[in-house]
């Protein structure tokens, strides 16, 4: 996907802005500080009680408020529409929190946010954030932390409790991206790294994975292709995980021998990442570097 | 999910696939199974994951008793840890060649992953390794993609296997992208001499999030509780929940995928046996027990479950709501008396903690994870 960049202060619209999930989380986000500029609903939806500018459509919302990111608060059945919509207004960056997104739909999606040059977050997963700055998605406020931190990850609660202990000991976030635990999805580990890399802010990387696929295997070629140099912290889940059962993460699935931790960690351990199968030796191995 | 190769057979042959006719026995039905015509048969063990053959999985029979024996030996086995479901009895096909043609959701290159190759069989991983015997492309998830990216894959086989190889690869393309599959595999894909084909095994993977759009599908899944368990139970109570260990020690009430997972990982590496995995997500609790009931009454088949372990990790969810739920779903299911520790973080941390004590239950609260970890393990080893 194309760079994907991030401003503290760009104006968001959401998807889906009345409905039980939109309107709770509209409102933190505002409340944590995220430009939300507006929101979208259905024509049924009740407006009334909405402390946003609605709008019938993402075209409608974009030409009245100058928007550049989108957060689709909707069904999963309806992610696809909704970036579809968010993308041909013109939005170059799209979240998508929804757990349960059929992969077609996904494979559909990604092609056109490839087309429309954009870059796209999920699905199923938390969404980002800059700690005290802004957060497109429900990140708790307990685990972000400002500090050295660039944090990409497959799952939402692993990050929510590493975070926490290292926040708890000093050790906070510059940027916090969740990927999300679906196999096929908008931005992988590898395509994230380049902003990592000239952001900055950050100081070393935080990677929360787990078993199954092969994002992991890409993240380590794309250390060495781009000879990112700041130090980089890999927990993996799903160590113990039987082959050909799912935990939860469609994406958490080891089969015919392929997306193995033991795989994982040898490529990343070679190109010098160090690798954990335990929070608390994570956490203790990023508090005994100088990060 | 996989599918067992019964099921995915016979979705494909309602769809027109070519398949070898066949029925699913098993050691109560297969005496008087009317098997089909033919007097070669292949009996195939139906056990959800690859690899079967090579375990032992499949014979070869020419005679009713030889079919039956062949179910008594096998009926109640294990395959790389999963149960075999009973067996498929399908007529010998008289095939000329084997090839192999596979569809899958390809996720780092976002599209759909062609393979194609003249020699099929059971050793294919092995042939694979040899230069160009597996031809690969990539296309969107749609019919003229895969036609076209499958084209120049096509124009490199025999002469003798395009014809039926090409018509093939249009059916199954059509298969696979109507039933929403993430893997649909033939292997072998019998080429007969009239150069007709047929499926002579067949891996289906479904998308469980398309389930919704595909009814007949569904009822399927749902016709085999025990064999689809996981799937099933998503589709019951809207959540993950797997069985682990029907000798675990410790019942999991966790939310969140990923820590669940973690936390599995850590208690093996800590001695301890988890007997399930759970991904309850407190956020779609909506002020009812029930995903909190349906996890403890799982416990309740748990012979050896000493404690029970919850881990809430909440950024939204009142933690004081959740221990009135949690309650609650305790009275519900009087079943479970173990011990329970509770960990908690969150909003509300505090009110959550004096209704638990209030209610004079055994429950352990503690906000550090590590702490209710060592309590869980010394609550099973006082136990054990």
């Amino acid at each position: 996907m194309s760079g994907f960049t991030l401003h503290p202060g760009m104006k968001v619209i959401v998807q889906g802005a009345t409905g039980r999930m939109g309107s709770r989380h509209a409102e933190l986000m505002k409340q944590y500080g995220t430009n939300i500029v507006g929101g979208t609903a259905g024509a049924s939806a009740r407006r009334d009680e909405s402390a946003l500018p609605l709008f019938d459509h993402c075209a409608d919302a974009v030409a009245a408020t100058g928007a550049q990111a989108s957060i689709t608060l909707v069904p999963p059945m309806d992610v696809l529409k909704a970036v579809t919509e968010a993308l041909e207004a013109g939005i170059k960056l799209v979240v998508s929190p929804s757990e349960g997104m059929p992969v077609r739909d996904a494979l559909l999606a990604c092609e056109l946010v490839k087309e429309h040059g954009a870059s796209w977050i999920g699905p199923s997963t938390p969404g980002l954030a800059i700690p005290k700055r802004m957060k497109l998605g429900f990140i708790p406020d307990v685990s972000l932390v400002p500090g050295p931190l660039g944090v990409m990850s497959k799952s939402g609660t692993l990050s929510y409790e590493t975070c926490f202990r290292l926040g708890s000991r000093g050790v906070g976030q510059s940027t916090w991206i969740g990927v999300g635990g679906d196999s096929v999805k908008g931005s992988r580990f590898a395509e994230l790294l380049p902003y990592f890399h000239h952001d900055a802010d950050t100081r070393a990387l935080l990677i929360l994975g787990e078993i199954g696929g092969t994002e992991e295997e890409e993240l380590a070629a794309a250390i060495e292709r781009i000879g990112f140099a700041k130090p980089v912290f890999v927990l993996l889940a799903g160590a113990s995980a039987p082959e050909g059962v799912t935990m939860g993460h469609a994406g958490a699935l080891v089969q015919g021998g392929r997306g193995t931790v033991k795989s994982k960690t040898e490529a990343l351990r070679g190109v010098g990442a160090a690798v954990f199968t335990r929070i608390e030796d994570l956490v203790n191995g990023v508090l005994a570097s100088d990060v | 999910m996989l599918l067992l190769e019964h099921d995915a057979k016979e979705l494909a042959r309602e769809q027109g696939i070519p398949v070898p006719p066949g029925l699913f026995v098993d050691a109560d039905s297969v005496a008087a199974a009317s098997l089909p015509d033919g007097g070669a048969w292949v009996v195939k063990a139906q056990v959800g994951v690859g690899g079967r053959g090579k375990a032992g999985g499949i014979g070869f029979a020419s005679t009713r008793d030889e079919v039956a024996g062949f179910v008594r030996a096998h009926a109640g086995s294990v395959i790389k840890g999963h149960k075999v479901a009973g067996f498929r009895v399908e007529q010998k096909v008289a095939f000329e060649q084997e090839a192999y043609l596979s569809f899958m959701v390809d996720a780092a290159g976002r599209g759909v992953r062609i393979l194609l190759s003249a020699q099929g069989g059971m050793d294919v991983e092995a042939h694979a390794q040899h230069d160009g015997a597996m031809l690969s492309a990539l296309a969107m998830p749609d019919e003229a993609s895969i036609a076209a990216a499958a084209a120049p894959l096509l124009a490199q086989l025999p002469a003798s296997l395009q014809a039926p190889l090409r018509m093939a690869a249009v059916e199954l393309a059509r298969l696979f992208l109507e039933l929403d599959a993430t893997l649909l595999e033939v292997n072998p894909l019998f080429v007969r001499a009239d150069a007709s084909w047929v499926a002579g095994d067949m891996k289906l993977s479904l998308d469980e999030n398309a389930l919704g759009r595909h009814p007949e599908l569904e009822r399927v899944v749902r016709s085999r509780p025990t064999v689809y368990r996981e799937a099933v139970f998503k589709l019951e109570h809207g959540f993950d929940y797997v069985e682990i260990d029907p000798r675990g020690q410790v019942g999991l009430l966790t939310t969140g995928a990923g820590l669940s997972m973690m936390l599995i990982d850590e208690m093996l590496q800590a001695g301890l046996r988890p007997f399930n995995f759970c991904d309850v997500r407190t956020g779609l609790l909506r002020g009812e027990p029930t995903r909190l009931i349906e996890v403890l009454k799982q416990f309740a088949h748990g012979g050896e479950v000493a404690v029970v372990l919850v881990n809430i990790f909440a950024g939204i969810t009142d933690l004081d709501e959740f221990a009135r739920l949690l309650l609650e779903a305790l009275d519900a299911v009087p079943e479970i008396k173990v011990p329970v520790v509770a960990r908690l973080i969150g909003n509300n941390f505090e009110a959550a903690r004096h209704r638990i004590e209030r209610s004079g239950r055994a429950i352990a609260v503690t906000m550090d994870l590590d702490d209710a970890l060592r309590q869980a393990v010394a609550q099973a080893e006082a136990t054990a």
